[in-house]
């Protein structure tokens, strides 16, 4: 068991960087997850922990051994691919067998581990079964058992519930999460999706460009997103962006005054903001009907436990907000619209974020 | 089945049963001559269906002392070429395919370049080759040259190419060597491919004439095709007809059993090597 360290690592396809002096600790037993778009380099970085890309400059530690010049199988890692890659040729037993063979572990040793991860995983009945005759979700619970028979010291997850059905990536999401508390080990996934990100992690790595955008708990990264990105990236719907006409002092809180008129005092300390232009964030959840600006409502989305409500403000500038339960709102309708100002955040030009109470 | 056949489907079956009369015509022509005296034939080969008939041609072929020699030396040549190209056409696909090296692409290049040679252009310095090698009338002779096989290189390299490369990299990290990831995970996986190569390759190495006519030049060392090629008499076309269509009874047996057996196989590999 150890922890993972990556330093000033990067990686660069002959001209293009991919990735770009990133330094970045992961604690042992604890469940990272590299969020980002697509192209932001997470899936390379998750390919050089595990040996599969070469470093272009850069150490990486797995514990207290450095490994990035060890063979793949000699790292102490682990990994699950998207597409699950089974050996089709192969019964379950043999796919999850087949990493322990090859180190020489003796039979009846490597039956037993097999035995212990299918009924970890229920997959006992299916272990002389061939790839070809598993569902989606069965493949990837025996992709899921042939890394635990390794016992590795970090287990690497690349985009393991994408090709899965919403239903079953749901639940296989809570099953992941529960698989971390019985399998304490340091684990690494990689997905674009924030909700599985914010579901199984520990701490976010929030990516972008090749860079880190943000290292932070869940709720960290969704209340505090250190730029514009993390702050766009995070959360369905996506955070509101308005721009700021001018900010005044109110005391020491930085009131924004916003392009259509809108007053907002924000609990962000007015000293702190640099000159040049802001912009305005606010979540759909932190806007508050029925008083602020005149608006007209455009597309209102109905959700079951809310409902989300598309309006335009009179500059023109979009905002979604969103009604707990059902309304009565419908497209073409009126509405006045006010941010919270408790729960705003600023941006400035270069995307640094600036929110209430302490700042970076 | 399901529905009544239309009229649609009885043409379509006419034309598929005129194709097939096409088809087999010539070799029901041959089975049948192969069964007439050679002297009634001299006259005329009109009377396929009526007596006489004889088994002579055959005794004659089985009488021959060399013939079971000759068919041992096919079956020696054509196993021979067929593992080894297998062999090399998998190692070369692939390198080809999953490895980097300096100069990968002119290699390649100049692999397929190989297609465009045709036999006939290098018989003469294969010949001299081998000759002075002192390696005529060995199998080494009948067997090497026919190894280098651009088609079957091409082939390996494609499918390799098509083996999702996670499956390999999971391998890697199941701490298999490159050399078990190509034994124990891509080599199963190419499966299909080597039975349409191996196939390929047996039916040709086996009906293979020139190459052997060239090199093997003692009876002992004849394959099938040569030696009974040797065993024709002059004027064979006029006076020894039915020995002459055994004879090529005979040599397609084999090949006939090995289609019986493969059956499935050899017409994928002839729909395109487009292999499940």
């Amino acid at each position: 068991m150890g922890g993972l360290v990556l330093r000033n690592v990067s990686k660069r396809f002959g001209p293009v960087g991919v990735i770009d002096d990133l330094s970045l600790e992961v604690g042992e037993g604890e469940f990272a997850v590299f969020l980002g778009p697509s192209g932001c380099g997470k899936s390379t970085l998750l390919r050089m922990v595990a040996g599969l890309e070469t470093l272009s400059a850069g150490e990486i530690h797995l514990g207290r051994r450095r490994i990035d010049a060890l063979a793949p199988g000699e790292r102490g890692v682990a990994m699950v691919f998207q597409h699950y890659a089974l050996y089709p040729h192969m019964t379950v037993r043999q796919n999850m067998g087949f990493g322990l063979r090859n180190v020489g572990m003796p039979a009846t040793e490597v039956e037993a581990k097999i035995a212990q991860a299918a009924a970890l995983l229920e997959i006992g009945d299916l272990l002389d079964r061939r790839p070809a005759q598993l569902s989606g979700g069965q493949r990837q619970r025996v992709a899921i058992g042939r890394a635990i028979v390794k016992q590795p010291e970090a287990f690497l997850f690349d985009e393991p519930l994408s090709n899965l059905d919403a239903a079953l990536r749901a639940r296989t999401r809570v099953e992941l999460a529960r698989l971390h508390q019985q399998v304490p080990s340091t684990m690494v996934f990689v997905t674009h999706d924030q909700m599985e990100a914010m579901t199984l992690a520990t701490r976010i790595v929030v990516m972008n460009a090749g860079r880190i955008e943000q290292v932070g708990t869940p709720i960290e990264v969704y209340r505090r997103p250190a730029t514009r990105f993390v702050a766009g990236f995070i959360g369905t719907p996506a955070m509101n962006f308005l721009p700021v006409a001018a900010v005044e002092a109110e005391g020491a809180r930085a009131t924004a005054v916003l392009a259509d008129g809108m007053r907002v005092p924000t609990a962000i300390p007015a000293t702190r903001l640099p000159a040049g232009p802001l912009t305005l964030g606010v979540r759909a959840e932190h806007v508050v009907a029925g008083q602020g600006s005149p608006a007209v409502v455009e597309v209102v989305e109905h959700l079951g436990e809310r409902t989300l409500i598309h309006a335009r403000l009179q500059d023109g500038s979009a905002l979604v907000y969103a009604e707990p339960g059902d309304s009565a709102l419908r497209a073409g309708d009126a509405a006045t619209l006010q941010a919270d100002g408790s729960a705003v955040h600023l941006f400035d030009g270069a995307g640094r974020a600036y929110h209430a109470g302490l700042n970076p | 089945m399901h529905g009544r056949r239309t009229l649609g489907d009885h043409l379509v079956l006419a034309a598929v049963v005129l194709l097939a009369a096409i088809w087999v015509a010539p070799i029901a022509w041959i089975v049948g001559l192969s069964f007439k005296p050679n002297d009634e034939l001299m006259r005329s080969t009109g009377h396929l269906l009526s007596p006489p008939f004889t088994l002579k041609n055959y005794a004659d072929i089985l009488g021959a002392s060399s013939v079971f020699a000759w068919m041992l030396n096919s079956a020696v040549v054509a196993v021979g070429q067929t593992v080894l190209t297998l062999a090399v056409a998998s190692a070369a696909g692939y390198g080809f395919a999953r490895t980097s090296f300096p100069g990968k692409p002119v290699l390649f290049a100049l692999t397929l370049a190989a297609f465009a040679v045709p036999e006939q252009a290098i018989i003469v310095p294969l010949h001299t080759l081998f000759a002075e090698a002192d390696l005529h009338n060995t199998y080494a002779a009948l067997i090497l040259p026919r190894l280098a096989f651009p088609f079957g290189v091409l082939l390996m390299t494609q499918y390799f190419k098509a083996i999702p490369a996670e499956i390999e990299e999971a391998a890697l990290l199941d701490n298999a060597s490159r050399f078990k990831v190509f034994w124990r995970i891509a080599l199963p996986l190419s499966l299909p491919a080597q039975a349409t190569l191996g196939i390929y390759t047996f039916l040709h190495a086996w009906n293979d004439y020139f190459w052997p006519l060239v090199s093997a030049t003692k009876p002992e060392m004849y394959t099938l095709t040569v030696g009974l090629a040797s065993m024709q008499t002059n004027f064979a076309q006029t006076e020894g007809i039915g020995f002459l269509m055994a004879q090529a009874v005979f040599a397609g047996l084999p090949v006939l059993v090995l289609y019986l057996f493969f059956q499935r196989h050899i017409v994928t590999a002839v729909a395109g090597g487009a292999a499940k």
